[in-house]
């Protein structure tokens, strides 16, 4: 009897928290980009439905997924060889202990200089173009080549790694089989590196249990959160879609003066110091956070949407102070966590000598 | 009483006049709708934000460069297509919107 009074409160203050969102003006997206003005249940289901995963992993025409090129992609994603010093492999960054992350502020790269940004993850980025924190690479198969011949990130030339790589036996034949007819060159490389990275797919999550209608998968806090997420909080209007992510550029008015996107596409002044969406999959596993590495907490970035940005002309117009109480952060740190899920143990490869 | 009928073709001439002469592309749930269009030389292509967020329309093919500055939402753009050729729109903010026009 208790738990039946319990839920019909929740169900009340929910229905209270939806009416008040039609109060405000109404700036949140979801998967299709703009969601309805959650009025009662059924625009909460809505809302609900529009979070669902998609069923199938894209893949560029040119580069379609291939198991010897993803156990090639694998190898050469552990493999410190492939950087000028020898010690730095893509995972040394990307790590998949750290949600694909460093645990850094900012990344380390050859030499151990700090890098400008923090490590974004690599976490269902086969989802994300373009890629970088600035969007600098259209495809992913671009991005896998940066930071490998990048000085500053893993300096490896191509020069260099050609010879290297065609020296080693397992690897000629593991490029035969996955290319074959073709030399090998930073091109496959980076195909093989990009169709690896395309298979680091995030399980369900306990919020995905719930978008598929398992009303317990999570807890009535995170449910709260979930309604503010999308209404008061106004977070959906970037973090949409599944992945929470609109892959889109937004100054959110962190005290950096890194111009971000707007160096890739000047003119624009909302451009400046803008940088991608990152997805939230994970996101409790992925400190620290934004950009710049700044915040060290969830709690934190939080903080900063209520009454922490700085205001500017570059500032995103959907960004403004919220107001959100003590309860209502808990409950979005709450809704935060259900997005966590219980990811398959990572395969290493034997790198082949 | 005469009179009406010939007002009421003249309109019907007005508008499809109107169509002809421009086109209208819609951005909304982050995608353009619709996604290819082939129009001839000379049509405008009005775009119309029907999301809750900002875009940016660039334009680019056959030395055309072209960015249309923020456009908030609901805001409209014109643009009109001189020269035959194919030309991809984007948006600056999202860059995975992407359209694609063919002038005949």
């Amino acid at each position: 009897m208790r738990k039946v009074v319990h839920s019909l409160r929740l169900v009340h203050s929910l229905v209270w928290m939806l009416a008040g969102l039609c109060a405000i003006p109404w700036a949140a997206r979801a998967a299709d980009g703009l969601a309805p003005r959650p009025a009662d249940s059924s625009a909460l289901q809505s809302l609900r439905e529009s979070f669902q995963r998609p069923s199938a992993v894209p893949a560029p025409k040119g580069n379609p997924i291939t198991a010897d090129k993803v156990a090639l992609g694998r190898t050469l994603f552990f493999d410190p060889r492939l950087s000028g010093s020898g010690v730095i492999s893509c995972a040394t960054c990307h790590n998949p202990g750290l949600g694909w992350e460093d645990g850094l502020a900012k990344g380390l790269g050859h030499g151990g200089f700090q890098l400008g940004r923090h490590t974004p993850t690599i976490l269902d980025v086969a989802f994300g173009e373009p890629f970088f924190w600035d969007g600098r690479a259209a495809t992913l198969e671009d991005q896998a080549k940066g930071p490998l011949t990048s000085t500053k990130e893993m300096s490896m030339s191509v020069a260099r790694a050609l010879p290297l790589l065609s020296s080693i036996p397992g690897y000629v034949d593991a490029f035969s089989r996955a290319y074959p007819g073709q030399a090998i060159s930073l091109d496959t490389i980076a195909s093989a590196i990009a169709s690896f990275e395309r298979t680091v797919i995030s399980n369900e999550a306990p919020f995905d249990r719930w978008v598929k209608g398992d009303d317990r998968a999570i807890s009535d806090a995170a449910l709260r959160g979930f309604v503010l997420f999308n209404g008061k909080a106004n977070c959906a209007v970037c973090h949409s879609t599944w992945r929470m992510s609109d892959d889109g550029f937004h100054d959110i008015g962190l005290h950096d003066a890194d111009l971000g996107r707007a160096a890739i596409a000047p003119g624009i002044v909302q451009l400046e110091r803008a940088f991608k969406t990152p997805t939230l999959r994970n996101i409790n596993q992925r400190a620290p956070y934004m950009h710049d590495g700044s915040l060290p907490s969830l709690a934190a970035v939080i903080e900063h949407y209520d009454t922490g940005f700085e205001t500017r002309p570059s500032l995103d117009t959907n960004m403004r102070r919220l107001g959100l109480t003590k309860q209502e952060k808990a409950d979005l740190l709450a809704f935060l966590d259900t997005l966590t899920s219980d990811d398959d143990p990572v395969v290493l490869a034997a790198l082949p000598r | 009483m005469k009179r009406f009928p010939v007002l009421f073709a003249a309109a019907l001439f007005s508008t499809v006049g109107m169509a002809a002469d421009s086109v209208t592309v819609t951005q909304k749930g982050l995608v353009f709708t619709p996604n290819e269009l082939s129009i001839a030389k000379g049509q405008t292509v009005e775009f119309i934000n029907d999301d809750a967020t900002a875009h940016n329309i660039v334009i680019s093919g056959d030395g055309v460069s072209f960015n249309g500055g923020l456009q908030p939402a609901g805001g409209k753009i014109k643009y009109t297509f001189a020269k035959s050729g194919t030309y991809v729109v984007g948006c600056g903010v999202h860059p995975k919107m992407k359209l694609t026009i063919t002038v005949n």
